[in-house]
């Protein structure tokens, strides 16, 4: 008897230790401080301001939906001042040109990155100088917005300017200093009435002016505080409702995707200050980058 | 560490106590898992884990053998689900009620301890119980039959695991009346055959019996199995090609430069069972069997926000495929296409170029996950993407007795009853935040359609209105948390007479079934009917078996079996959204199975065989489908109400032995398994609530607008993910205590497992007719790419109706069937006897030894449409890429043992 309880307590220790050497699913955290998911050396000196690139390529910025392959180094660099943090945005960077002279980021100056991938917020945070060589890549404009991407054929089988692979962000883009370098330096551009000539001249509702982060006032036509910017039974094909925004007596559209957080707003009866990233198709349309770009003027 | 610590403490207690535990997993979308990976488990023990226990019965040339020769092709009896086959211990049923099925993973690795065991057909009379129709085992666990002595094995094999070591020791009856038994054992790979595996599993079992004269014996036995293994992922046959490997593992990536999986299952079932043993007198004898166990299985998966990008390696949009459509050669995959739109294949190629440059960029991503969390928390923002813990775990109490009484020499009859009540606990918890500080606990794709919400004003999107938004931290409860609570009671009896020409076998059970759900989260998209008890569903079932058999003249027995079943639906089918809500499927009823087979068994001289023919009807069947839908970015789940399914075949088994020394062998199966019907669906969403899956559940009629019950056009589909044709020859030879034998195995007709998403009525196209000519329906049906209308039905599936609104035909999709093909295996072995009454044997046994890599096992249709909601076609095509799983390359298996 006392042989088995031999036996039998041996096997219980053998058990314990095997079974102390076991978890084999513990892993340590890597160290990510160096992570980026673009090039880690430089795509190039920049070559060209977006503002010199957009008119160096003007026939395919004046067009619709048309776009063009960038065949030689032809190197943009731009600050992040809107992306898909706010989730209005879909695989959407604005880059706007920054200024020494002023030592500020220049919203009129500007042009979008499409990248196909969602949630590109922390890869391209707001302040982020951006360098890209668009050497394969192709540039044009989406409807009239300019943008660099390549194409694709969307959900309506027409063939688009669309997002570039997220896969080449490791090839033709690069991350320049930090974020904290500019976020200080970037200021909307102010429209506080409709007073500016962009409103009414129609030299200035082209590309050039387009995309271009701006902060209007005034009034949403249906504001009652009830209704939402962006129910999902009124989205259209491209998956956004349009709410028509009164500045002094010019509307514009304010656009916005359905199922994200700035969709479920609701329009205020009073005067609010919008800020967004506007661009010129047959009026000027703007698209808030998040909840945050909503202030309430007056109730 | 901690958690070691922690499990060597309960490993410590249960050896005299209480717990158990057992593998449970409600979801059938992660069957897919189970189906592969847990047959998987223990590479010996294959033949029980995919084919029916009946495979071990010495009493069926046929069942007898394809255990072993079928198992690398996870070969199905009949192509019944292992629900319909039941394992004893000792007297007591252990199968899970929740998913019917007995996990073998629960006595993994102790095949030593649990080789004594007695296995029938689903129409053979036994003691233990009357079993369903894919027969039962009931394995001997108590101490006294161990083989007296020391009992060491040792295997090496390149399978899931790659090490496997036993030790048994048993004490044999000593005069006193007692007898004690043990068995412990370890399998054990760093990286299993399969890339990114690991396996690490413990086992043990501890048995002590007393017997008090020649009447009475008390045994009682524990064991159990801590296991944690890694998974492997089925792949698309792109991403196989991609990574030029058929074993390609989209579930790991690198981490610090380690591997790092992110399906790891955690598996602990320890189970206790007391059984006595009354031998009344010669003729009759009592065995009551108490047992409980308590189960603890997990597996993890990646979780990501609703908005962040999808982490999975192989989703779609990563793949070359998804930049053009491939498959259209006369509008897009053409020299003349793509010259005049380079930039389609110069996309494709990019992404070829990433997949196949480098191992790293074809696997999971973790760096990627773990910056953005960091960047995430610079914010002070939640964690974007996560890896949580599914749990499944079980609390069972289970009671059996069973009379037996030989009436005399041809007559006997057995009595039962099986009681059980199973608790079944199922939540997720936080499991590795992946770098992040902390995670909100509401549905993210909810979010989107009903917004998000505040603690002060919470939405649909909150997943427990008792505590919304709660700030989740590791180890931490989310997303749902509810009970099922299972009471079943089963009495049954059977008997037999026998005579020279005659036997009749007739059984007979009644059984009564409670299902319950108790919530314990209520949640935003159910605040009414999520929280608290469901109600009890109650299902009264029986049935009963008969089996005739006629010996005509020697050596020949012709016998039939009939068989009828009215029983419960399974519980984890029977919930609408369980991981959501309480309400119960609509059209719940008991579900019927008519069963049959007509055999002949014969001896000729030195030939035996035995040929069955089956036919097996199933009715009212309910099945349930829960998966991740791309198409809607939600968590869906789909039940089948009202399913009827026939299947049918031939088997058949010969044996020729030339002499002592050499026999061939020949077996095989020519089987269909379908549904023969179009059974009715229910569909709903976890991130809505129930206005908005009651919309989803609609399907319009495209005449007359009138609505219609909602189905899935489901006749003619086979049942997949097992052959349907299997023939194996074999030769066995033995000289000299040396073993060898040679079998070739062939395989076909197997079909890839449905996606019943994709066969919606609502999904499928519903076409109207043109006009009639002489009363017959007329139908233009043109999709421009030059097929005709029958060829467009049988391949895309569709329903029509006439001008009026009936409907005049249904169609489903046609389902793949994959190429059959060869297996060659081979195994040697030897014993050798020592001095002393010591023994050793060694064997090698080698799976496909022409290291065929191309023969599919299984695998599933993705759940989601080649349509955008536009009704454009979009340039990935679903419905050519399934995801498959391979039989494994050549692989060996060394056992060595030594008894002493």
């Amino acid at each position: 008897m006392k042989r088995n309880i031999f036996h039998i307590g041996a096997l219980m220790l053998m058990f314990t230790c095997i079974v102390l050497s076991a978890c084999m699913d513990d892993h340590d955290a890597p160290d990510v401080s160096n992570y980026s998911v673009t090039k880690q050396t430089s795509v190039g000196d920049t070559t060209i301001s977006i503002h010199n690139f957009k008119d160096k390529y003007a026939s395919v910025f004046t067009q619709n939906n048309a776009f063009v392959l960038i065949e030689e180094d032809e190197i943009v660099e731009g600050v992040v001042v809107a992306n898909d943090k706010g989730g209005n945005l879909y695989q959407t960077v604005m880059l706007a040109e920054y200024n020494a002279t002023y030592d500020m980021v220049d919203p009129s100056r500007a042009i979008v990155l499409a990248v196909k991938n969602t949630c590109l917020y922390p890869y391209f945070p707001y302040g982020q100088m951006v360098r890209v060589n668009l050497k394969g890549l192709y540039v044009g404009c989406y409807s009239k917005l300019p943008k660099i991407g390549q194409p694709y054929f969307t959900s309506s089988n027409n063939l688009r300017l669309g997002p570039m692979l997220f896969e080449l962000c490791q090839t033709n883009i690069y991350l320049v200093g930090n974020p904290s370098d500019y976020t200080n330096k970037i200021k909307p551009f102010e429209l506080p009435d409709d007073s500016h000539a962009m409103f009414h001249d129609k030299s200035y509702q082209n590309y050039k002016n387009a995309p271009m982060l701006v902060t209007v006032t005034g009034k949403f036509v249906l504001g009652d505080d009830e209704t939402i910017f962006a129910p999902d039974e009124l989205k259209d094909a491209g998956m956004g409702v349009d709410r028509e925004f009164k500045i002094g007596s010019t509307i514009i559209t304010v656009r916005t995707s359905t199922q994200n957080d700035v969709s479920f707003l609701k329009m205020p009866k009073g005067t609010v200050r919008l800020t967004g990233m506007m661009s010129f198709y047959d009026g000027w349309q703007l698209q808030l980058r998040s909840v945050d770009d909503m202030e309430i003027i007056s109730e | 560490m901690s958690k070691c610590l922690k499990l060597v403490a309960i490993l410590l207690c249960v050896s005299g106590a209480t717990s158990a535990q057992v593998v449970v997993d409600t979801l059938q979308s992660d069957n897919y898992d189970f189906t592969f990976t847990e047959s998987q488990l223990d590479d010996d023990n294959d033949a029980s884990q995919t084919v029916s226990n009946i495979s071990s019965s010495n009493n069926d040339p046929y069942l007898g053998e394809v255990g072993y020769r079928f198992s690398p092709m996870r070969f199905k009896v009949r192509a019944y689900d292992n629900m319909y086959e039941q394992t004893y211990i000792n007297g007591l049923l252990l199968n899970d009620v929740e998913t019917g099925r007995f996990q073998y993973s629960m006595i993994g690795g102790m095949n030593d301890a649990t080789r004594n065991s007695e296995a029938v057909t689903g129409f053979e009379y036994n003691t233990f119980g009357l079993t369903p129709i894919g027969g039962g085992s009931n394995i001997n666990t108590r101490a006294s039959v161990f083989a007296e002595g020391h009992k060491f094995t040792l295997s090496g094999t390149n399978r899931n695991y790659v090490l496997r070591g036993m030790y048994t020791y048993a004490t044999g009856l000593m005069d006193n009346g007692w007898a004690f038994a043990a068995t412990v054992g370890y399998r054990w790979a760093k990286e299993g055959v399969i890339k990114g595996t690991f396996y690490n599993s413990l086992s043990y079992l501890l048995s002590a019996e007393k017997q008090w004269g020649d009447h009475h014996s008390l045994s009682f036995v524990t064991f159990g199995s801590p296991t944690e293994r890694a998974q492997q992922g089925a792949s698309t046959e792109e991403a196989y090609w991609l990574a030029n490997s058929h074993y390609y593992n989209p579930y790991w990536g690198y981490q610090n430069g380690k591997k790092r999986n992110s399906r790891v299952v955690k598996d602990f079932e320890p189970t206790a069972i007391l059984t006595w043993d009354w031998k009344i007198d010669n003729s009759k004898k009592l065995t009551t069997s108490a047992g409980v166990k308590y189960s603890r299985y997990s597996s993890s998966a990646l979780g990501w926000n609703g908005d962040a990008y999808d982490p999975r390696p192989d989703y779609y949009k990563n793949l070359p495929s998804s930049i053009f459509d491939v498959y259209d050669l006369e509008n897009r995959n053409n020299p003349d296409f793509l010259q005049d739109n380079p930039y389609f294949l110069s996309q494709y190629n990019d992404l070829y170029n990433f997949w196949t440059s480098s191992e790293a960029n074809r696997q999971i991503n973790w760096d990627r996950m773990y910056y953005v969390n960091s960047v995430q928390n610079q914010n002070g923002d939640e964690t974007l993407y996560y890896q949580e813990r599914r749990h499944n775990n079980q609390l069972v109490f289970a009671f059996n007795s069973t009379f037996n009484h030989n009436i005399d020499i041809n007559t006997k009859y057995s009595l039962g009853i099986n009681l059980n009540h199973t608790t079944g606990m199922h939540y997720k918890t936080m499991d590795d935040l992946l770098g992040g500080e902390f995670y909100y606990d509401y549905d993210k794709f909810s979010a989107n359609d009903y917004g998000k919400g505040s603690v002060a004003n919470p939405t649909e999107a909150a997943n427990d209105l008792r505590n919304p938004y709660k700030r989740i931290y590791k180890g931490d409860k989310f997303g749902y948390d509810y009970n099922i609570n299972v009471n079943k009671a089963k009495a049954w009896g059977v008997i037999e007479h026998t005579n020279d020409i005659f036997d009749i076998m007739h059984g007979l059970y009644m059984e009564g079934t409670t299902i319950e759900r108790d919530g314990k989260m209520q949640n935003g998209r159910a605040p009414q009917n999520s929280y608290g008890s469901s109600g009890t569903a109650k299902f009264i079932g029986g049935g009963g078996k008969l089996l005739m058999s006629l010996r005509p003249f020697a050596n020949n027995l012709i016998s039939l079996g009939l068989g009828w079943d009215t029983k419960a639906p399974l519980a984890r089918n029977v919930f609408v959204a369980p991981r959501m809500q309480n309400n119960f499927v609509d059209n719940l009823h008991n579900e019927d199975i008519f069963s049959s087979e007509l055999n002949w068994k014969f001896r000729f001289g030195s030939l035996t065989g035995k040929f069955t023919g089956f036919f097996t009807r199933f009715l009212n069947q309910v099945e349930q489908t829960a998966f991740y839908n791309d198409q809607e970015n939600r968590f869906t789940y789909l039940t089948m109400t009202g399913i009827s399914k026939e299947h049918y075949g031939l088997e058949g088994a010969l044996v020729y032995e030339v002499n002592s020394r050499l026999s061939f062998n020949l077996i095989g199966t020519i089987s269909d398994a379908k549904y023969i019907d179009n059974p009715y669906a229910q569909v709903n969403y976890e991130g809505m609530n129930s206005e908005t899956n009651e919309q989803l559940n609609s399907w319009s009629n495209p005449v007359t607008g009138e609505n219609m019950p909602l189905r899935v056009i489901m006749k003619d589909i086979k049942v997949g993910s097992t052959p349907l044709t299997a023939v194996s020859f074999g030769i066995n030879y033995n000289i000299n205590n040396w073993y060898l034998e040679l079998n070739a195995n062939y395989y076909d007709r197997v079909y890839v497992g449905y996606s019943a998403y994709r066969r919606l009525s609502n999904v499928l196209n519903n076409y109207t007719a043109t006009g009639s000519v002489g009363g017959t329906p007329v139908f233009n049906i043109d999709d421009g790419s030059g097929r005709s209308s029958l060829q467009i039905l049988a391949e895309d599936g569709g329903v029509l109706f006439d001008t009026n609104g009936n409907t005049v035909g249904s169609y489903s999709p046609s389902l793949e069937k994959y190429k059959g093909g060869f297996m060659l295996e081979a195994s040697i072995g030897k014993s050798i006897r020592l001095r002393g009454g010591r023994a050793m044997s060694i064997n090698l046994a080698i799976q496909n030894l022409t290291n065929n890599t191309n023969l599919r096992t299984g695998g599933f249709e993705q759940n989601r449409d080649d349509l955008y909601s536009t009704g454009v076609a979009r340039s990935y095509k679903f419905s050519k890429n399934s995801k498959y799983y391979y039989a494994n390359a050549i692989n060996a298996f060394l056992n060595v043992t030594y008894r002493f």
